[in-house]
């Protein structure tokens, strides 16, 4: 059975072709600006309030690796790749339910279970589209700027980075399957994306937030570590794709249980 | 042998109560009329009957699958055909996406037999769809992979009088060759026609289970008349007459004898004006099963 699959994969064709477009383009303004920045590297540092450094991650920012995990990663990948997953998966089951699309497609010999894995296992488009689509944005970046990267270490970002998507796309579905709103569903997974990403990077500083820097899945993965230093945590991203199978679980047995 | 087996099947909403002890069966091989006026509770019988409402209590099965048993209902689900009231189609897809999606699934076999009677635009996405060309692709959909029983929820909404002819046609003609048939509706006419037996729900309760002609006979015409001259109700009136409204020289009444006879007696006077007409169901109602709560 892989009708589900195969319609959800089309329909998310179109909107990874668009984000990737514009993560395109906003690296392109970052690569723009990292020539002066380099230079000004040191007073930037000075100038950048502690928090907001400990937010993005910088290590060596002068160089196109602390550059590309101290900018780029963070916020192109991490936050608005995230809250893509997130709200892409808040409306799966929620819009579904709400126009009553359900009602027919469970008229079919298929169970709910089916519905919901085949539904995320569509997220592999935006997956493939979006890594690819900023592997290649990144490469032909840092070549137009004279600037060399390990490819090896710029592919693990990527990879180690595919559990803390689909975290998100958790986080994203098990709010679909219990909120009715659609609109509510999106934002709230999207928020929570950002919240807990702003969360992690103000826990690494205050003590009392430490626990909220544990919980939020921006602290499984680490640009820096792996272009800066070339440490792999194979390890944090076993935690992130464990978490994404309980958050998938969840979200089958609610589903599986709830009126339509 | 029964396609539908409804045992005391309940679901409440906290204090609302959608359906109450709702029983009965719906015989292999028979157009159901599921009659009730909106509201009564009919599509949430049906959403019961599919496993997308969990009862409250009682249970039902459905060829032969207990709705409670998940795994079963999927199961017998390639031999189901659903029509909903309210058609959920991905509405970027063309029509022929729509059935494709769906064959996928559960087989087309007759696909292309049902588009000779029933053809929505399928090259143009359905959101460019009226509601009469939503229904017949429901209506294609529902059919194509040769289904021994469906479940249709008010499917004559929003199609033309022809295609509603059309459809009840292809139902007596699929009935025949053996498919049973859940017909769900609040127009009592198109249920007498097409049905071989009807259940009436009001307000989550089943209040009337019977076969057609004896409904039909029960239920009689509503007759409205003008003529040229003041009404002498003593003289114009007659047993079969019941419900009479009279003022002046118009008369409404609801007619339950025999037709020929209110035609001769009306040949006695000069009308001006008439009208003859199904009554409405909750006419019927009123006469024959007592006020319902909430008329």
């Amino acid at each position: 059975m892989t009708a589900i699959l195969r319609l959800e994969s089309g329909s998310l064709v179109r909107s990874s072709l668009v984000l990737a477009g514009l993560f395109a383009l906003l690296s392109a303004f970052f690569f723009a600006a990292f020539p002066g920045f380099a230079a000004e590297a040191e007073l930037i540092e000075e100038a950048f309030p502690a928090f907001l450094i400990g937010l993005l991650g910088f290590e060596e920012i002068h160089t196109i690796e602390g550059f590309l995990a101290g900018y780029i990663y963070p916020l192109v990948w991490l936050v608005f790749g995230g809250i893509y997953f997130a709200y892409v998966s808040a409306g799966m089951i929620a819009e579904d339910i709400a126009t009553r699309r359900m009602d027919l497609t469970l008229s079919n010999p298929v169970s709910r279970e089916s519905v919901l894995v085949e539904k995320i296992g569509a997220l592999w488009v935006p997956l493939v589209v979006l890594n690819v689509g900023l592997f290649a944005v990144v490469v032909a970046g840092v070549t137009l700027l004279d600037e060399t990267v390990d490819l090896a270490d710029l592919a693990m970002v990527h990879l180690l980075s595919i559990p803390y998507l689909l975290v998100c796309a958790g986080l994203g579905i098990v709010l679909s399957v219990v909120l009715e709103r659609v609109e509510t569903a999106q934002a709230i997974a999207s928020g929570l994306v950002f919240v807990l990403w702003l969360a992690e990077g103000v826990g690494g500083l205050d003590d009392g937030y430490e626990w909220v820097g544990a919980v939020a899945p921006s602290r499984y993965v680490d640009p820096s570590a792996i272009l800066v230093r070339g440490e792999y945590a194979f390890a944090d991203a076993g935690v992130l794709f464990v978490a994404f199978l309980v958050l998938l679980a969840v979200a089958v047995a609610i589903f599986t249980r709830r009126d339509i | 042998m029964a396609a539908i087996e409804l045992v005391e099947l309940t679901k409440r909403y906290g204090e609302t109560t959608a359906n109450d002890g709702v029983t009965f069966d719906v015989d292999s091989g028979e157009i159901f009329g599921y009659l009730g006026p909106n509201g009564a509770g009919k599509t949430t019988t049906i959403r019961l009957l599919l496993g997308l409402l969990k009862p409250t209590s009682g249970t039902a099965t459905v060829l032969d699958a207990d709705i409670r048993d998940r795994r079963a209902l999927t199961e017998v689900k390639s031999r189901l055909g659903y029509l909903p009231d309210d058609l959920g189609f991905e509405e970027r897809l063309t029509g022929q996406q729509v059935l494709d999606h769906f064959a996928r699934m559960r087989g087309d076999q007759r696909r292309a037999e049902l588009l000779e009677l029933f053809h929505p635009p399928l090259e143009k996405p359905v959101e460019t769809y009226s509601h009469g060309n939503k229904r017949m692709l429901g209506i294609v959909q529902a059919f194509m992979h040769d289904p021994d029983l469906v479940i249709l929820d008010e499917p004559t909404s929003g199609l033309d009088p022809l295609k509603q002819d059309r459809l009840h046609q292809f139902l007596e003609a699929e009935r025949d060759a053996g498919t049973t048939i859940f017909f769900s509706s609040h127009v009592l006419s198109e249920v007498q026609r097409v049905c071989d037996r009807v259940g009436i729900i009001r307000d989550g309760e089943v209040v009337a289970l019977e076969e057609i002609g004896s409904l039909l006979d029960r239920s009689g015409k509503q007759v409205r008349l003008h003529l040229a001259e003041p009404i002498d109700d003593s003289s114009f009136l007659t047993d079969e007459m019941v419900d009479v409204e009279l003022v002046d020289s118009t008369i409404q009444f609801t007619y339950t004898g025999e037709y020929n006879a209110l035609l001769e007696q009306l040949t006695q006077y000069d009308i001006v004006d008439i009208d003859i007409t199904n009554p409405q169901l909750d006419d019927i109602f009123k006469h024959y099963y007592g006020p319902g709560q909430s008329s």
